[in-house]
């Protein structure tokens, strides 16, 4: 598990860094952005975990969002993956823009041709957090998760399904019930196959109606003119139905003229990182 | 004895310049010359002329001194010094120049007798009785032989102590004796031991002897030494009752002296009078009787006139007779019919008048021993010196009045009823000064003062106003608020009339160990003060009302505790459904709406929504506190401006930020209102606690679900005034308000 440096440039205080390394879950080369802010230096420091959106890498989080000052100021390593596996010339996975290459959906793939390289919830879950551990002057006690838009979606399922290793998890946008979406439909049929049934351990919505009585405080973002809440992609009311009658803690801002676009997660980003730096630091 | 011999001479020379006390300060010793700064240059005048007068005996005092210095000679052989006359010499010379009296050599003084001492004393005094100069300008013969007779007294026994010292060392020796006999208590030769007398007494070595009897002789001089000292400052003393006795009688004699001119001024003044008075009557009477004897010769006149003209008449003719006799007869009739005065208009003796002299007797009688005090001066009020109910009044009067007692007078200054007499107070005191209770806080006196004695009273002092100290105040402990860093105490006064200022004293009390260390701020001139705090801690505060007389006793405690802000509901601003529970932090709205007429808009009192605020300290930190709600209930939380629109909703203006909640139709709904726009947030859980954190210096104003520390919504707003704590309740229910609690951690991320 070698790790290859990309970059490396000093951001306020810290380094922001991209790695490229041999993964084991997607059997490809894949690269890896993280933050080490100035308190890392002298002490393991929490980590989180940022999940991109559909088409996005590594790359578009850490030049656009302008978490950095919050992170270096809470003294948070935060992680930012590419969001599917790359280069592994399976027939049509360039083919869209929601589905493939840039579209892993952090799923386990169960279907042919994608179930050898597309274990994007193995990769972010085990393989990713292993080898940050090993590598980088993190607590391994203390790691949240979150993500835009897919990576919303991932960072409610990542948290939904592992009660108590994430100790907080917010979303910009997410898609919270792809199974009802036609994002969702697409990805989830073409990743694991026409039955339904095998959906509902990836579907946030469905995930909260089994989530056992644990302490989670979830902060979800929306910009309200996001076309794609509009086009019924992210239906968050399911989210926040579920939530309410399972008593699950959500704060749900839907945030007037606001877009899908990174203006919209820049303008929060500030917040969802004191949130989390709330439970990580606490 | 050689090293003796150095030291012993100092010893015999100091012994008697000590000792010779008053005979040097008769002569001329520069040494006691200060002792008696003025009085010495006038005693030794006369005590020079006492020599004079002495110096024809001086036959007999040469025999004297002829024994003397014999007697010197012995003694210095005893000390070992017969082969060092060169150092009596020297002694005898030193001593000689300085005094200048070369007939009187040191110890021709130091041997002199006491007896001739005490004739040379007398010898003195006859001088100077003689030519009545000297003591004569101190008073009375009769003082001067007291004082006289005080020093003969004091000499006396000073000779006396010195024959003690004396007599020992002069016992006679002709040869060198190495032996001492005990018995006969004499040196005598080794040789005369074995046969004379001696034979069968107990004998020791002479020098043994000689040290004992050099013991002997150091223990009286020490003795000695005492004796002068407590002589000298007797004289002192003497000399100072001497000197009062001097002016005292002085001031008298100026007194009787002042009265008797009066006196007799008012006689002369009174002699001149009634010579006046007499003079003018007598004037008056001989005046009359002047007129009287005046128009008394005229009278004869006419009438010899007119008998001159009958007897003319008479002898005329007939005819003329007739005519004539006729106008005569009218003439004299009318004379006669005038009426003579022959009563004496003035009487030769004068009225008895009597000789009024009360007055002088009054100012005969008014001449007393001791004159009547003059006025005292009564002090103004020393600061700090009165207490609620009492002051101390000084006073001080002149040093030359006798005085036997005082007598204080006051009366309370009010200067709002002058018509009304105030009753008046008097005490009667032997002090200069009186601390005069039972009087009324915060209130202002007035105080004059009498002095008396034997004579009467003096004129009265000035008169002087002195303040009691206030009351205590009273620390509203119901409105006393407080945060992290400060605390704002409101008291009342607790006296009618203002004060001058309040102090606030401050006591760390959860410290046992710096416990006393009082804290005070000082000079607060209104009811209110804003303190300083340490974060986390409990005080014991009391107040102190200040004026002129000084600081009230201390008001009762109050204790603050520093955990975190704390307020009161404000009963002025509450709406007239909600009701406020006792310990003010409950608020209720019944069931039953209780109609209330439509009172007019209110500038402090919400008059439509059904809400109250608190009252938070004025203090730009940071403030949490919590509300207890039920989760079905429609309610508002949030802060407002003190001068929000009272008639308006909560967060419906720019002057208030809230959290409402309202339930409907199963489903809860959250809004942060300002200026009636809310954002769009949906929360899953219901809180039943908010905590509520209010933070000036990053300008936020922030909601928790405090059961699950979730951060709900945080208000950016511009707080460019003071901001107070509001609740209101849209239905029936009840809100519980938890302050002055400590801060959560997960608050403090935002």
């Amino acid at each position: 598990m070698a790790l290859k440096q990309i970059s490396s440039n000093k951001c306020f205080g810290g380094l922001q860094k991209v790695f490229e390394h041999d993964s084991v879950e997607l059997k490809c080369k894949m690269k890896f952005a993280i933050y080490l802010p100035p308190k890392a230096e002298t002490g393991k420091c929490p980590a989180l975990y940022w999940l991109s959106g559909l088409t996005c890498t590594e790359q578009n989080f850490i030049s656009k969002s302008g978490y950095h000052q919050a992170a270096s100021e809470h003294g948070l390593v935060v992680i930012a993956p590419d969001t599917s596996p790359r280069g592994c010339n399976i027939k049509g996975e360039d083919d869209s823009w929601d589905f493939g290459t840039g579209a892993g959906f952090y799923v386990d793939a169960t279907q042919d041709p994608w179930k050898t390289n597309y274990r994007m919830y193995s990769y972010v879950t085990v393989e990713l957090p292993q080898l940050i551990n090993a590598n980088f002057p993190v607590d391994p006690q203390r790691m949240s998760i979150f993500g835009h838009s897919m990576g919303g979606h991932g960072a409610l399922i990542c948290a939904l399904k592992n009660p108590g290793k994430y100790k907080s998890v917010s979303a910009f946008a997410p898609i919270c019930n792809p199974v009802l979406c036609p994002w969702g439909k697409k990805a989830f049929s073409g990743y694991l196959g026409t039955d339904q049934g095998k959906w509902k351990s990836y579907d946030a919505t469905l995930l909260v109606k089994s989530y056992p009585d644990s302490q989670l405080d979830i902060l979800i973002d929306q910009g309200k003119d996001d076309q794609f809440l509009s086009d019924g992609q992210l239906l968050p009311d399911n989210f926040i139905a579920a939530c309410t009658e399972k008593k699950i803690p959500v704060v749900f801002r839907l945030q007037e003229g606001y877009d899908h676009s990174y203006y919209f997660i820049a303008t929060f980003i500030i917040d969802h990182i004191r949130h989390h730096a709330k439970y990580l630091n606490a | 004895m050689e090293e003796e011999a150095g030291e012993e001479p100092g010893l015999d020379r100091s012994a008697p310049k000590d000792f010779h006390f008053y005979h040097m300060d008769l002569y001329d010793s520069e040494d006691r010359l200060q002792i008696f700064p003025e009085e010495n240059t006038r005693m030794r005048r006369e005590v020079v002329q006492a020599e004079k007068t002495s110096e024809p005996r001086g036959a007999g005092d040469a025999k004297a001194q002829r024994d003397l210095q014999e007697e010197v000679d012995e003694l210095a052989h005893l000390y070992g010094l017969e082969d060092d006359n060169d150092l009596g010499d020297e002694f005898v010379d030193e001593n000689m120049t300085r005094m200048g009296v070369p007939e009187y050599p040191p110890y021709v003084m130091k041997r002199r007798d006491p007896t001739r001492g005490q004739s040379d004393w007398r010898l003195s005094g006859e001088a100077a009785e003689a030519e009545d100069l000297g003591f004569g300008e101190w008073g009375s013969a009769g003082q001067c032989q007291d004082l006289r007779e005080a020093y003969r007294y004091a000499h006396g026994r000073a000779s006396e102590e010195y024959e003690c010292y004396v007599i020992p060392e002069e016992e006679d020796e002709e040869e060198a004796a190495d032996i001492f006999c005990v018995t006969c208590k004499t040196p005598v030769r080794t040789f005369e031991k074995d046969f004379d007398e001696h034979k069968e007494h107990e004998v020791t070595p002479l020098s043994k002897a000689l040290e004992s009897a050099k013991d002997e002789i150091h223990k009286n001089m020490y003795k000695l030494e005492k004796q002068i000292i407590e002589m000298e400052n007797f004289a002192n003393h003497l000399e100072e009752v001497f000197i009062t006795v001097e002016e005292n009688f002085g001031k008298q004699e100026q007194n009787f002296e002042s009265r008797y001119n009066e006196i007799l001024e008012t006689l002369a003044q009174k002699y001149e009078e009634k010579i006046q008075t007499l003079g003018e009557k007598k004037k008056e009477k001989l005046e009359t009787l002047y007129g009287q004897l005046v128009s008394c010769g005229e009278n004869l006149d006419t009438c010899k006139e007119l008998m001159e003209t009958i007897e003319e008449m008479c002898h005329e003719e007939k005819d003329d007779f007739i005519k004539d006799a006729v106008a005569m007869t009218d003439r004299l009739g009318k004379f006669l019919k005038t009426k003579t005065d022959v009563e004496i208009s003035a009487q030769p003796d004068f009225e008895d008048q009597t000789l009024d002299f009360s007055d002088v007797e009054q100012l005969m009688g008014s001449i007393n021993t001791i004159p009547a005090p003059s006025a005292p001066v009564i002090n103004p009020q020393a600061p700090n010196s009165a207490t609620g109910s009492s002051v101390r009044v000084c006073w001080s009067l002149y040093s030359d009045d006798t005085v036997e007692s005082y007598q204080l007078y006051y009366r309370p200054v009010q200067d709002s009823s002058p018509g009304k007499n105030q009753a008046e107070f008097t005490v009667t005191i032997k002090e200069t000064y009186c601390s005069v209770t039972n009087l009324v806080p915060n209130t202002q006196y007035e105080f004059w003062v009498t002095a008396h004695n034997r004579a009467g009273p003096s004129p009265s002092s000035e008169h002087a106003v002195y303040m009691t100290a206030p009351s205590p105040p009273i620390i509203k402990t119901k409105e006393i608020r407080s945060c992290k860093e400060a605390a704002l105490i409101c008291w009342e006064s607790g006296n009618l009339n203002p004060v001058d200022s309040y102090t606030v004293e401050l006591t760390q009390a959860e410290s046992p160990e710096a416990s006393g260390v009082t804290e005070s701020i000082v000079g607060i001139p209104t009811c209110e003060a804003l303190l300083q705090l340490q974060p986390g801690q409990s005080y014991v505060i009391y107040v102190r009302a200040l004026n002129v007389g000084g600081p009230s006793a201390r008001s009762e405690p109050a204790t603050v505790h520093t955990t975190g802000s704390y307020f009161h509901l404000n009963k002025d601003t509450c709406h007239p459904w909600l009701t406020i529970s006792e310990d003010g932090l409950t608020v209720t709205r019944s069931q039953r709406k209780i109609s209330v007429k439509e009172s007019l808009s209110s500038h402090t009192r919400f008059t439509r929504c059904v809400a109250v605020m608190g009252n938070l300290i004025p203090v730009r930190g940071r403030h949490y506190w919590e509300v207890e709600v039920d989760e079905h209930l429609d309610y508002t939380v949030g802060v407002a401006f003190e001068d929000v629109p009272k008639q308006e909703d909560l967060g419906a203006n720019c002057f208030s930020w809230c959290m409402r909640h309202t339930f409907a139709s199963s489903r809860h709904k959250y809004e942060f209102l300002h200026n009636r726009t809310t954002p769009d947030i949906r929360v899953t859980v219901s809180p039943k606690k908010i905590g509520i954190l209010l933070d000036y210096e990053n300008s936020k104003l922030s909601f928790f679900n405090v059961d699950i520390s979730q951060h709900l919504y945080s208000f950016s707003c511009q707080l460019h005034q003071f901001v107070h704590p509001c609740f209101s309740l849209e239905k029936s229910g009840c809100l519980n308000i938890h302050n002055g609690i400590s801060m959560p951690k997960h608050v403090t991320f935002y």
